[in-house]
């Protein structure tokens, strides 16, 4: 099937369509902060300032407070009761390539040799309609994490801004079937397409900020141990979470247990190793020092992940660098590492 | 004030007194600065004075458990003065390098006053009273008092309240309390049922970063209540009632030591307007004690003492 585009005043036509179907979920900023939110007409202008979200993708499959199961005390032990997302389907529109990437990213482990029922689930009933960046973030570098800003696999749908019109391309079969069912579109010309094209390697081009990953892996474990780097590096950090948090894919989580005296409920929610109580749980956490939980991050992100599923787990998209309340920088960080 | 900053910070280092200099270098994001922590001469060059230096840095010094030339603002100064005075901070091992402050720019005021975001912006000039906001190749004009933190429209000491060298020349206060003041005027005139439900939307927005906390120079436990997990004062996971509870006890613990530096707000990534619950609580104790946060570095902190003379009408 040929791709299509759409005028851009029709939107919040297309969007009323299929939101009759299930939820559409927009870039929406009317909370103070950008995240996706349920599209109704008051929120469907996002296309003239959207540059990104503040909390990530992630966050609509891996909420910030999830609850997962109660339990009941009986007579014959414990009864557990499930609690698993809803059925309900959801087109998430605007989704950027870096935070679809960072999904499939993470989705790696959420259904590795456990299959995290929450996070599939959702995954399974979402399709991403992606929308390529004509004009990146001062603070993204999508491009030096195989990434592209215009380019994505990973959503089903992309769309381009091509000024007056968006341009749709199929890129998964789910993302085929959503498009042959969606009214008011017109057919795209190859004109079209060599024009989204150039906007691409245009908006490839405007990426400023970049990192080498080449040999990342081995050079981070070589200076593991220079806790003089780290400590230097780490030394403006106030140890709070909002890198782990605003970042696409961080994953970490702790459980808790809400007891009555003979039911409960267990609750899922975020964690950061930034936090001095990270793991506190089980047993210690073994990273006393600042520094300690610095390298850390940055070696989970680029070595261990790398190191367990072939993909270092940062994207590019730059939040980390701009939510940071001190301008703790990745890009410095590894170009810091490189240059030992 | 750039250059004298250098000089003096180097020879403080030259000389032996003092281990680190804190202070503000460039940022590696546009109209930003980053704390600068050194105890390397060549590295002082990178140091900065501009109106971008927005980070109290006050809170380095009780981690550095070292003899520290620290740059404040008049903000800033009164952080540092209440750690001196809850005895966080030896004033014998800081140096003060202050630096007189017109005001901090606020990006967002700028982004919002122009309509443009902070990529489409190339240059932001002062020139007297106005900015000169050179956005997407065309120059647009705004009044300076229009793009500075709520917080620094109403500041009343520009100047620090105590310092070793001071960077700059005086500047006398103007503080415009109506407009500093304003959001929290209307949050006073909202009716009860429509406050709660203004916050409980606001905390609903909380991930519990901690960023409000780990930033607040004021918020100097050793271990805060929040990371207690026995017995759990808090449940550490995000409801908005649990988020509330957090803040609120917050800031109560802040009481009497916050001097309005902003920094909990300006760290919240989810936009929670946490200055108006703390710039409230300033106010609340003002008029109750007739105290106000890091003004005398030989007061005693208002919550950590008594005088048989205290008023008790409120134990009944």
């Amino acid at each position: 099937m040929g791709n299509k585009k759409i005028k851009k005043d029709q939107l919040n036509t297309l969007f009323n369509e299929l939101s009759k179907d299930c939820s559409v979920l927009v870039p929406t900023r009317s909370k103070g902060y950008i995240g996706f939110d349920l599209w109704d007409e008051n929120n469907g202008d996002f296309i003239g300032w959207y540059k990104n979200t503040t909390i990530p993708l992630k966050a609509n499959f891996f909420p910030k407070v999830e609850d997962m199961f109660r339990f009941n005390k009986g007579e014959g032990g414990y009864e557990i009761k499930e609690i698993l997302p809803e059925e309900e389907s959801q087109i998430i529109f605007g989704v950027r390539p870096c935070d679809a990437r960072a999904l499939k990213i993470i989705g790696t482990l959420f259904a590795d040799t456990y299959k995290d029922p929450y996070f599939l689930k959702r995954r399974e009933n979402a399709i991403l309609i992606g929308l390529g960046c004509n004009e990146p973030c001062d603070t993204c570098f999508c491009a030096s994490m195989g990434a592209s800003p215009g380019e994505s696999q990973d959503v089903d749908l992309l769309c381009t801004d091509m000024g007056d019109e968006l341009l749709f391309e199929t890129v998964s079969k789910k993302g085929e079937d959503l498009l042959s069912n969606m009214r008011g579109l017109s057919d795209s010309s190859d004109g079209d397409s060599s024009k989204a094209k150039e906007l691409r390697e245009a908006a490839n081009n405007k990426i400023q900020r970049k990192i080498d990953t080449s040999n990342l892996k081995e050079k981070m474990r070589a200076n593991f141990e220079n806790r003089e780097y780290w400590e230097n590096v780490s030394m403006k950090c106030m140890s709070c979470g909002i890198c782990t948090y605003v970042c696409p894919t961080c994953h970490c989580f702790d459980i808790h247990d809400e007891n009555n005296k003979k039911d409960g409920l267990r609750v899922r929610n975020w964690d950061s190793c930034k936090f001095p109580l990270f793991t506190r749980m089980p047993m210690e956490n073994p990273r006393h020092e600042k520094w300690r939980r610095v390298r850390q991050r940055y070696h989970h992100k680029f070595e261990y992940y790398d190191m367990n599923f072939g993909v270092i787990a940062c994207t590019g998209c730059g939040r980390c660098i701009r939510e940071c309340p001190v301008n703790v920088d990745v890009t410095q960080i590894i170009t810091g590492i490189q240059s030992l | 004030m750039e250059n004298r900053l250098k000089e003096e910070a180097g020879k403080l280092l030259k000389e032996g007194k003092v281990d680190y200099i804190v202070g503000y270098g460039k940022g590696s994001v546009k109209f930003r600065t980053s704390p600068l922590i050194t105890n390397k001469e060549e590295e002082l060059e990178n140091l900065v004075i501009n109106p971008f230096i927005a980070n109290n840095l006050s809170r380095y010094p009780i981690e550095l458990k070292a003899r520290v030339g620290i740059v404040v603002k008049g903000c800033d100064s009164r952080s540092l003065i209440s750690l001196i005075q809850d005895k966080k901070v030896n004033r014998e091992d800081v140096v003060i390098l202050g630096v007189p402050c017109e005001g901090v720019v606020d990006i967002k005021k700028i982004e919002k006053h122009i309509g443009k975001d902070i990529d489409q912006i190339e240059e932001i000039k002062r020139e007297g009273e106005n900015l000169t906001i050179q956005a997407n190749g065309s120059n647009q004009t705004l009044s300076f008092k229009d793009a500075i933190f709520d917080k620094c429209l109403g500041c009343e000491y520009p100047t620090p309240l105590e310092y070793d060298v001071l960077l700059g020349t005086e500047i006398s206060p103007k503080p415009d309390m109506e407009k500093s003041l304003m959001r929290i005027k209307e949050l006073e005139n909202m009716d009860a049922t429509d406050r709660w439900s203004y916050w409980r939307e606001e905390f609903s927005k909380c991930i519990r970063c901690y960023g409000c906390k780990n930033v607040c120079p004021a918020c100097f436990c050793e271990r805060c209540f929040i990371d207690v997990n026995i017995p759990q004062w808090v449940n550490t996971y995000a409801t908005w009632q649990d988020n509330l509870v957090f803040q609120l006890i917050r800031t109560l613990h802040v009481a009497g030591r916050c001097s309005d530096c902003g920094e909990c707000e300006r760290a919240c990534p989810v936009g929670i307007p946490l200055r108006s619950l703390q710039r409230k609580m300033v106010e609340e104790v003002k008029d109750l004690f007739d105290y106000e946060a890091g003004v005398d570095k030989d007061a005693l902190p208002v919550f950590t003492h008594y005088e048989d003379t205290d008023p008790e009408e409120f134990i009944k």
